[in-house]
């Protein structure tokens, strides 16, 4: 049977994901993810190994388990993206300088999707204002 | 290696985008987007020297290889930390995590043989030149402001 530790669990779906059996669970719904651990009798311990925060263990007897996470909205566009301990995880795990981009943005909090539109506008001012440097030159000449 | 974007180049014809979809099986890593009428602009993986990705990968599955941020899909849990520790958010996970592999086995990345626009290339040096002789030309065109 397994065990998960709640407090620890960053609700990542390792274990679901790794788990030959389907007897982890996961419902996603658009505020919320559900993760339930189902009684497992297989002799088979993928999901402890391959838990990245090492909350797995196995026991003789256990009920069976379900954590909620309610999931971050994104800074930007209020996208639920992410559970916060995924994010915490994120956050400490990188240098500290890394975690902010040029323009002060706390990255790590804002969704993927915004990320990669950040990005194009940063590219798109770089490049428009190369482009009306060169049309004032063109002007003086 | 990276993929480098001459964004005045680009057309925004997403050529790109669907040459990354064809070579890995429907699920592509460049996204075009469009700023306004003023320009498009293909976000690509950077493959960064230092890759936040493959320091958020507890099974390195993403690992730098070279100047390559690479992936081992055998080793990949669809954590989906990986998707979360990209800057440019350009790391997917739909069970599995997928990103630009530079199209690795072959030569050269499949969208910038596509790009009809001559907009991509792998050659830092090319991509510097242009932008030096731009340089040059505005100085030569009256200066810089």
């Amino acid at each position: 049977m397994i065990k998960v530790d709640p407090a620890l669990c960053i609700g990542c779906l390792a274990c679901s994901n790794v788990c030959p059996s389907k007897n982890i669970v996961r419902d996603d719904t658009i505020e919320k993810r559900t993760i339930s651990w189902k009684k497992c009798g297989e002799e088979c311990d993928l999901c402890v190994e391959f838990c990245p925060a090492r909350v797995l263990t196995l026991v003789a007897e256990s009920e069976e388990t379900a954590i909620a996470f309610e999931l971050v909205a994104c800074r930007i566009c209020g996208t639920r993206y992410a559970t916060e301990p995924m994010l915490r995880r994120i956050e400490a795990s990188l240098p500290e300088a890394l975690q902010k981009d040029s323009s002060g943005l706390a990255w790590i909090w804002v969704c993927p999707v915004c990320r990669r539109n950040i990005e194009a506008e940063r590219a798109t001012r770089e490049m428009v204002l190369g482009r009306s440097r060169s049309v004032m030159g063109d002007r003086d000449r | 290696m990276p993929v480098y974007v001459d964004i005045s180049r680009c057309i925004g014809c997403r050529s790109c985008e669907v040459a990354c979809q064809r070579v890995h099986e429907g699920r592509g890593h460049v996204n075009v987007h469009y700023a306004g009428d003023h320009a498009a602009v293909p976000v690509f993986c950077h493959h960064c020297q230092e890759a936040m990705c493959a320091k958020a990968c507890y099974t390195s599955a993403l690992y730098k290889d070279g100047e390559r941020t690479a992936f081992a899909v055998d080793k990949c849990t669809g954590c989906g930390l990986c998707r979360l520790a990209c800057p440019f958010g350009v790391v997917w996970t739909d069970k599995l995590a997928h990103k630009c592999d530079l199209c690795s086995p072959r030569e050269t990345p499949t969208c910038i043989l596509t790009c009809p626009a001559n907009a991509l290339t792998t050659d830092y040096e090319s991509a510097s030149r242009r932008a030096r002789a731009r340089a040059a030309m505005m100085v030569a065109h009256g200066g810089r402001r």
